[in-house]
Parts: structure tokens; sequence; C-alpha cells
């Protein structure tokens, strides 16, 4: 569904260039849950983005379902690390931001809004103001305002780092859920290896300066996974080791 | 209330001071500066046979239209420079150059243009206040938060969507601080634009008061821009505080 061919992204700074990702491949599969995992600086924002069509690679070629990415697109939903909603619109208004620039009329527009709040549990603020809700409502949200747009692939680059642990632990679980529901395929930018041991389907881990595919983890743990779990704290381990020697 | 006490210490004091100066010590003479009480008298007279209501209003029209143009312009430009870097790169140098220049410098060309009258009036008015109202429509524009803007693209939104729904609404504040700007460089501009071709209003009265030595009438002249300009202010503030988020 989304298909990376010899990615390669470099920077020109102070007239010194920088490769942060070299030949990255990767095939993401309709329906799947991908996470990526990295140390920091390790360029999987920079890889999420391209996807996105935020940024492009400097050679090598990103596809979605055999057509070339050239640019943003309603089709790929990003919810972003910082809050991002408008702060001028309510909630309501916030979630229904992608079907009115589609042109639905009015009705439509919020019978389909108010149902993706309702999915978010967030059905009774949907007349607050972004500046009244917790970290974890904006990010609830903006999960909603993407996923309203009914895109092929939601791509998440590390929503949930801003949150406290329990907040976080809530949420990865309704992500799950709503995941579930949906068959929406997701790509995950993550630094937590437990998040993304929770959540994935699929374990892409990079490597730093340049970011590289390291290793890919297949997880087969039913959902909900339980942390506790002898073979999560495994997987978490392998994963952790590996990232450790990269720092 | 505190604050509303401590606020009117000043100006009351300065009052106290003029009036010691003035009436009570005779220390300055009045065709030096006028007392209070002669000021209020010219007050009188002026609200009296109703010159003070028709100037007021005749310069706040002014003011009023020559805000419009310029909003009409300052406003659009101040996006299309905020917004694309080429047409801002084509346009600074120009600006830098004409933004110094002293509104009151263009009014032998205003004359030589629009001849001697309201238009002239409200073409000085536009040149002192278009810049501040360009310029903070234009940063507003620039500081627009790029995770907003980035949102809007992935959500399906068109680079024009984006202009309207995003870069406008989110530049808002800015905007309206343009024009509280505008609005209080645009009354600096009313005794310039009023020497012109016009009978009338609140910088004709000043400088034509002053002329005969009629300081009383001047200073009421004045007093009365300084209360459009602190009530403009006010609104503006409203208005800023309204949209602000």
């Amino acid at each position: 569904m989304i298909n990376l061919e010899n990615v390669e992204k470099r920077f020109t700074h102070e007239e010194e260039e920088k490769t942060i990702l070299e030949n990255i491949s990767l095939n993401v599969n309709k329906g799947e849950f991908l996470c990526i995992v990295g140390p920091s600086g390790c360029g999987k924002t920079t890889l999420l983005r391209m996807i996105a069509g935020l940024d492009f690679p400097t050679s090598g070629q990103i596809m979605e379902s055999g057509n070339e990415i050239s640019g943003p697109s309603r089709e790929r939903g990003y919810v972003f690390q910082q809050y991002s909603l408008f702060p001028w619109r309510d909630v309501l208004d916030n979630v229904a931001f992608g079907l009115e620039v589609e042109g639905l009329n009015k009705e439509e527009i919020y019978h389909k809004a108010r149902e993706y709040l309702k999915m978010v549990g967030l059905s009774q603020y949907e007349k607050s103001y972004p500046r009244e809700l917790s970290g974890g409502m904006k990010q609830r949200v903006a999960i909603a305002r993407s996923l309203v747009n009914n895109p092929n692939v939601l791509l998440m680059d590390e929503p949930f780092s801003a949150l406290d642990v329990n907040t976080r632990h809530k949420l990865q679980e309704e992500l799950v859920r709503i995941w579930g529901d949906e068959q929406k395929t997701v790509i995950f930018v993550t630094h937590n290896v437990d998040e993304a041991v929770f959540l994935a389907d699929r374990v892409v881990v990079l490597s730093r300066n340049p970011g590289k595919i390291l290793k890919t983890f297949n997880i087969k743990l039913p959902r909900i996974r339980n942390r506790t779990n002898p073979e999560f704290m495994e997987l978490k381990k392998k994963i952790t080791n590996l990232l450790d020697i990269e720092i | 209330m505190r604050k509303i006490i401590i606020s009117l210490i000043l100006p009351v004091s300065v009052i106290v001071v003029w009036a010691i100066l003035t009436t009570f010590t005779g220390l300055i003479p009045s065709y030096f500066l006028p007392s209070p009480s002669e000021v209020f008298e010219s007050f009188e007279s002026l609200l009296m046979n109703g010159q003070l209501f028709s100037d007021t209003s005749l310069t706040l029209m002014r003011v009023v239209l020559g805000l419009a143009v310029s909003a009409l312009i300052g406003i659009p430009l101040g996006i299309l420079m905020g917004w694309s870097k080429t047409f801002k790169d084509l346009s600074s140098l120009l600006m830098g150059i004409l933004r110094p220049i002293p509104p009151i410098a263009w009014i032998p060309f205003a004359i030589l243009w629009f001849g001697v009258g309201l238009e002239s009036a409200i073409f000085i008015i536009f040149v002192g206040s278009v810049f501040p109202i360009l310029i903070n429509t234009m940063d507003g524009v620039k500081r627009v938060d790029k995770v907003l803007l980035e949102s809007s693209y992935t959500l399906g939104a068109s680079p024009s969507q984006a202009l309207r729904k995003v870069v406008i609404p989110a530049s808002l504040p800015s905007i309206i601080t343009g024009l509280k700007v505008g609005v209080g460089v645009g009354l600096m501009c009313t005794v310039a634009a009023e020497m012109i071709g016009s009978n009338s209003g609140l910088g004709y009265l000043i400088f034509t008061s002053t002329s005969m030595l009629d300081t009383g009438s001047a200073i009421v002249g004045m007093l009365i821009i300084g209360i459009i300009g602190l009530s403009a202010d006010y609104l503006f503030s409203r208005v800023e505080k309204e949209v602000s988020w």
C-alpha cells in the first residue's frame, strides 16, 4: 500500500552535507499497524513527513497504491507531536475541518464530525475550545479530525509523547480499539519501545547517523496486549538492547 | 477602582499645576498658555454654536474613510507579503523607502493629484495609517504556526483554503493591532490633512484658532483628538480580546 524504495534524505547545513536517512526500503500493508522506533535524531519524523508529502526524499521513491507521493493529501491523515488544533475553532468545528474543505453540506459535515467525536469519547466537549482541553483530549480530537476524512493511512508522529504515563496508556488502548474498528493502516513513529511493542503488528528499528533500518520485528501477540506477558517483556528487552548499542 | 484612581492622579495633577501657573499666580501669561477656565469657556462657546460637533464628526468621517482605504489596501497587501516570499522580496525595498516619509511631505502631491478637499485629506490619513496596518498584517501572516498550516494541508485544504481558513483567522489578532495603531497615526495626520483645502474639522480648528491667537479653542481641538484616540484604542483593545483565543 505504502512502498518506500531506497529512500535517502540529505540536508545541507552550513555547506556540510549530512545524510539523515539512508537506503530505506519498506512496504506497509493495508490494515497494518506499523511502528517506527529509533533514537532521537534518527530521522524518523522526517521519514513520516516524507510519507505525508510534507517533505521529499533526496533520492528514492515513496509510493502510495502505486502512485508517487507529490504532496500532502487527505488520504494520508497526520497527527502531529505538537498540539495542532485550530485554536479559533471549537472542538466540533476542528473535527469538521476536513469535511468542510471537501465541500460537503453542513448537515452531513456535523453528522459525521459528531460520530467521530463520539468515537474518541468527547461528545460532551463539542462546544469547547482547544485551550480548555487537556493534552490527552487535544490529541484525541486531533485523531478524530484526521479519521473523519476516512484516509487510506493514518500517520502519527509521537502523538502521546507529551502525556503522562496513565493518559498515554489509556490513549494507546483507545487507538488499538479504533484501529481494530476502523481497519485503518497506521504508521506510528515513537522513541518509546514499550509503546511500539504495545501497539504494532510490526516494529521497524532505525539506527542513528544516518538512519538505516536495523531490524524488523513482527509481533503476533493478541490485543489488548498485556505488558506483564513474558513474551512482551522479552521483545521490549531485545529492541531496547538494540537501541542501546546505537546510543 | 484602584486602577481608575491611580490613572487619574497624573491628569488631575497636570490640571492643578496648570491652573496654579496660569489663573492663580499668573506666572504664565494667557497669550502664552490659556488657563483651564479659558479653555473651558472656549469649549462652551464651541459647543453652543455647534462648531465642535460638526468639526468632530467631520474629522471622524475623514479618519474613518482614510482608515477604510488603508485597510482595503494594507490588509490584502500585508497578507500577500506575509504569504509569498517572492512578493515580499519584490516589494520590501520600496516599502522600506516609502514608510519613513512623513505624511505631511505628501501634501503638495495630494493637492496636485486630488485637488483641495476631502480626497486630499483622506489621502494624507491613508499615507499615515497604511503602513502600520500592512506591517502588522504581514507579521501576523508570517508568524502563523507552521503546524496549523501543515495540518490543514494533510486534512485536504488547497492553498487558497489554507489562506482563508487558517492564515487569515490566525493573523486576525495582528490585523486588529494594525488597525489600532493605524487609527492613532491617522488621528496624528488630521491637522496636516485638514490644513489643505478643508474649512472644517478639528485639525482645521486647531491651526486656524492658533493663527488667530485663540489658543483656548486650539487646546479644545487637541483634547478632543486625544479623547477620540483614547476611545478608539479602548474599542480596538476590546475587539482584540474578542478575537484572541
